[in-house]
């Protein structure tokens, strides 16, 4: 049995998390000593995080109960917010019991909390563009990959795999021994899974998991990838302090990442330019950083990786058919001036203006003198051995 | 055919995944070897499932639970047997317990007790009850959340064969 449990004085956070399934309850001093500690001195709403508790057996969770139960009756006025997690397939059905306790008590499965713009990427919107953006940047990033590491025969760890078409790609060109492919998006996951079959591919795992709290063991991968996504989290920190994790020492973490404001094109430079400047702005509201590429090495090393690559490169409108970069752009118009901009609340004049620079985006992409370019930023640590 | 109908099923077509033996000292030596064995099996079984770590984390959940029970409720001597097989999206745990007549009476009592109606409120009130844990939580537990069916059958000598099947993906 190995848990940790920690008080949050700030958050008013009980956090519980690892494998409880002690044998008798008087293994639990600790839980108790420290619940009834918190539930002493909060006011207001105790949050009770179970988010990372992957197993409970039922004298902990009696335990655990009673311990609630004991709070509710000495504190009526206090709330409990218990916060399960999707992820752990038990934990909100078994949660929801305590519910029964109190009307004080509630249960929620709060995964979202940690991604405050998910909610926009999460809907298969997104999947036309990922596809066309993975064939665009494989052109490149076949040739990268094997300069920061990766070789034929490794365990390889996909995180955020998104629709799982650079893991179908790694699977196809890298031959590795092991291929997880691991995303918090059900449709995503799905189309995966229906890709993969599609094309005869039964050697990747494709699994429903949090970047922030993997159901995976330390040390298990020689080399782990996370394309596009630390930009989309609002605390980067965390998923690769995961990666870190789950990287075998001597292995090594890969990660990719754009600068939006970087975006360029001629002709109409200008309008192009004022667009993905307030691109950036708009992923900062909904607290996501697409321009997050060139600060991967101070992420890199603040995480404790050594040895770190890093290189970019832009993908343009002369890589293949200019038509799949408009494509892409014109993607990227509907959902960030569409979707997103509403959600900010965002005037109709700015949308105009918005739409515009990704329209001449396109004009240069497809203009016959023109030039279009997506720069993407590339790096990639070693786990100290 | 569906996975209900395979539960009821008795001539369904189980193919086996996973076999062992070992003295049920040797078991009941240790605690942590209800968690091990459950995490081992449950790893083994779960990569060609749709979504593998999800389906290793509720099936070594469930089957932790069985260990646990039986690991409280058996008699010295003779082994425990964990058998596991597969007709299609069900998983079938066949694990045989050396019990006495007491013990064979709380497995058959504890295996009744999970054909009445009110067996989702009867999981409830034992896991919110104060005072001592009722033995047979674990199983009231996958009878309930996990929608197993399961059933008592005689096992060698006077083994208990306890069966449980789990169709996880569907639960």
């Amino acid at each position: 049995m190995s848990f940790t449990i920690r008080y949050d004085d700030n958050n008013q956070e009980l956090m519980v998390a690892g494998s409880m399934s002690p044998q008798s309850a008087g293994e639990l001093g600790e839980l108790r000593k420290i619940f009834e500690k918190s539930a002493r001195t909060v006011n207001g709403t105790l949050y009770l995080n179970v988010k990372r508790l992957i197993r409970l057996n039922n004298i902990a969770f009696h335990e655990l109960a009673g311990l609630v139960a004991r709070t509710c009756q000495e504190k009526p006025e206090l709330k409990i917010s218990v916060v399960t997690s999707s992820v752990v397939g038990w934990s909100a059905r078994k949660f929801s019991k305590l519910a029964r306790i109190s009307p004080n008590i509630s249960v929620e499965q709060y995964d979202k909390q940690f991604y405050p713009g998910q909610d926009v990427l999460e809907d298969g919107g997104f999947i036309p563009i990922l596809r066309t953006q993975t064939k665009m940047t494989w052109r490149h990033e076949r040739e990268i990959l094997p300069r920061h590491g990766l070789k034929p025969g490794m365990a390889v760890a996909d995180v955020c795999c998104g629709i799982g078409d650079f893991a179908a790609l790694i699977y196809k060109e890298f031959t590795p021994s092991r291929l997880i492919a691991i995303d918090h998006a059900k449709p995503s996951l799905a189309y995966a899974r229906k890709v993969a079959a599609d094309f005869g591919i039964k050697g990747i795992e494709y699994v429903y998991g949090d970047a922030s709290q993997l159901l995976l063991d330390d040390n298990q991968f020689d080399f782990v990838t996370c394309r596009h996504s630390l930009q989309v989290f609002d605390r980067p920190e965390l998923i690769l302090k995961e990666l870190f994790r789950i990287c075998k020492p001597g292995g090594r973490v890969y990660i990719s990442n754009e600068k939006n404001s970087h975006c360029l094109g001629e002709p109409r430079a200008e309008s192009i330019q004022w667009t993905y400047t307030e691109v950036a702005k708009l992923w900062d509201h909904f607290k996501m950083d697409i321009e997050l590429g060139p600060k991967s090495r101070r992420y890199m090393m603040d995480t404790g990786f050594e040895d770190i690559r890093m290189e970019s490169f832009m993908v343009t409108n002369l890589d293949g058919d200019p038509q799949d970069f408009a494509d892409v752009i014109q993607a990227w118009e509907d959902v960030y001036a569409g979707k997103m901009a509403a959600e900010r609340g965002d005037s109709e004049e700015f949308i105009k203006k918005f739409r515009q620079g990704f329209q001449d985006h396109i004009f240069a992409a497809l203009h016959p003198k023109g030039y279009a370019g997506w720069p993407i930023w590339v790096a990639s640590g070693r786990k100290p051995a | 055919m569906s996975a209900d109908a395979r539960m009821r099923d008795g001539g369904a077509d189980f193919k086996p995944l996973f076999e062992m033996a070992l003295g049920v000292e040797a078991f009941a030596s240790n605690w942590a070897h209800c968690d091990k064995i459950a995490t081992y099996v449950a790893r083994l079984v779960s990569h060609n499932r749709t979504d593998s770590l999800l389906y290793a984390n509720l099936f070594s959940s469930a089957l932790n639970e069985l260990l646990e029970t039986a690991f409280r409720a058996h008699r010295g001597g003779g082994e425990l047997a964990c058998h596991v097989s597969r007709s299609g999206p069900v998983d079938r745990i066949e694990l045989t317990i050396p019990c006495d007549e007491v013990l064979r009476g709380f497995y058959t009592r504890a295996i009744e007790e999970l054909s009445g109606d009110d067996v989702s409120e009867r999981y409830v009130a034992a896991l919110l009850a104060d005072g001592a844990l009722d033995p047979g939580i674990g199983l009231l537990e996958l009878a309930v959340d996990y929608k197993a069916r399961l059933s008592l059958e005689p096992g060698d000598g006077d083994a208990v064969r306890l069966v449980a099947d789990l169709a996880l993906e569907e639960a």
